[in-house]
């Protein structure tokens, strides 16, 4: 099974070398690719420095184009699974495993949880996260404890659709649309780490915006969407 | 505001609500973009249904009549809206220039630097 890592990375330059470093001599068994949204730091240069695998994207696109990028390279190349990683080392790559073993059972979206067997800390932030998973579960009546988790595995068939889909970025209400069309979804408990350097990219009027667009997602928009179409189910070695 | 009217702002409401689903449906429309002719469709509707809510407020703002009001509301969005779709334009068109003269840059590279061939400079290698 050959699984791909993606790194969408916007001025990381304080944090991809300790990220992608930790990849390369710990995890050699996973490929990896670098995608550089139109960083205003060095972040670009200080991957080619170190010839890491790179996708240069000259301008910025914001984290679902990068993200798309980095599913469009993974179907390019035929990978059987590809993993949204963040390049600020919050996620942690022991979890991958564990997540691939999801995959060859079939499932074809593994959402790397925090909160599974741990319980959801009550901050303003989990307050987001639990309507969310509400809203998910008054949808497709499936529990998604973590939702908003950056860290996503998905399996090929699903690559395909996130690689050309408009409107299937990285978000918990793609993960709606796509129980609804038929994707197997399920969650592995993992552990996050805090972010060491620079900033996190919500602040309120974003979290506001976010928390909108993602909710009337789920429950509105979502009743009128198109299903995908998955195609066969693949079986994996 | 007469029951037409308010029969019309409804129906304007639901037929903007059926374009915009419509066009989502069809992968044209982007669901972020969308969000605002969701809230729009909303206060048509709301106003339509709650017409008292024009009254208060046009009597507050001392407007004569409330379906002025209900002008002043839209227009007001739309002027919003447009202004928002400038900056989106101004962005996109810079983005566009950047993409292209970095398109036209690699390319020159990729023909000439590769060889070490410069074509400026009479065919020297440098």
């Amino acid at each position: 099974m050959r699984t791909l890592i993606i790194i969408p990375a916007y001025n990381e330059s304080q944090n991809i070398v300790r990220v992608v470093d930790n990849l390369i001599q710990n995890f050699p068994q996973y490929d990896y690719v670098v995608i550089n949204d139109g960083s205003h730091d060095q972040t670009a240069q200080i991957c080619r420095d170190h010839g890491y695998c790179l996708i240069d994207q000259p301008i910025n696109l914001g984290l679902a184009g990068a993200f798309q990028t980095g599913m469009k390279y993974a179907m390019q190349n035929h990978y059987d699974a590809a993993i949204q990683f963040d390049g600020d080392g919050q996620h942690r790559p022991e979890f991958i495993g564990a997540m691939e073993e999801k995959i060859k059972e079939g499932y074809d979206v593994v959402i790397g949880s925090r909160f599974v067997s741990a319980e959801k800390p009550k901050t303003l932030r989990m307050l987001g996260n639990n309507l969310i998973e509400t809203f998910i579960h008054m949808t497709t009546h499936k529990t998604i404890t973590d939702p908003t988790s950056g860290m996503r595995m998905f399996s090929r068939r699903v690559i395909r659709i996130l690689a050309t889909e408009i409107n299937d970025g990285p978000e918990p209400d793609t993960i709606a649309h796509l129980i609804r069309s038929g994707a197997k979804v399920c969650e592995v408990q993992v552990k996050m780490d805090d972010r060491i350097a620079g900033e996190s990219y919500l602040n309120l009027s974003r979290s506001i915006r976010y928390m909108a667009t993602i909710c009337i997602s789920i429950v509105f928009i979502g009743w009128f969407r198109q299903k995908v179409d998955l195609g066969k189910e693949e079986v994996l070695s | 505001m007469t029951i037409w009217f308010r029969i019309l702002l409804f129906l304007a409401a639901i037929l903007s609500l059926q374009l915009v689903l419509r066009n989502i449906r069809k992968s044209k429309l982007l669901i972020s973009d969308s969000l605002f002719w969701i809230f729009f469709s909303a206060i048509l509707v709301i106003l339509a249904i709650f017409p008292q809510i024009a009254y208060v407020v046009s009597d507050l703002l001392g407007i004569q009549s409330p379906v002025n009001l209900v002008y002043l509301v839209i227009i007001a969005l739309l002027i919003w809206r447009v202004f928002k779709l400038y900056l989106r334009v101004s962005s996109m068109d810079t983005k566009l220039k950047e993409l292209a003269q970095r398109i036209a840059l690699n390319e020159n590279k990729a023909l000439f630097q590769k060889e070490n061939i410069f074509p400026n400079k009479g065919g020297r290698t440098s």
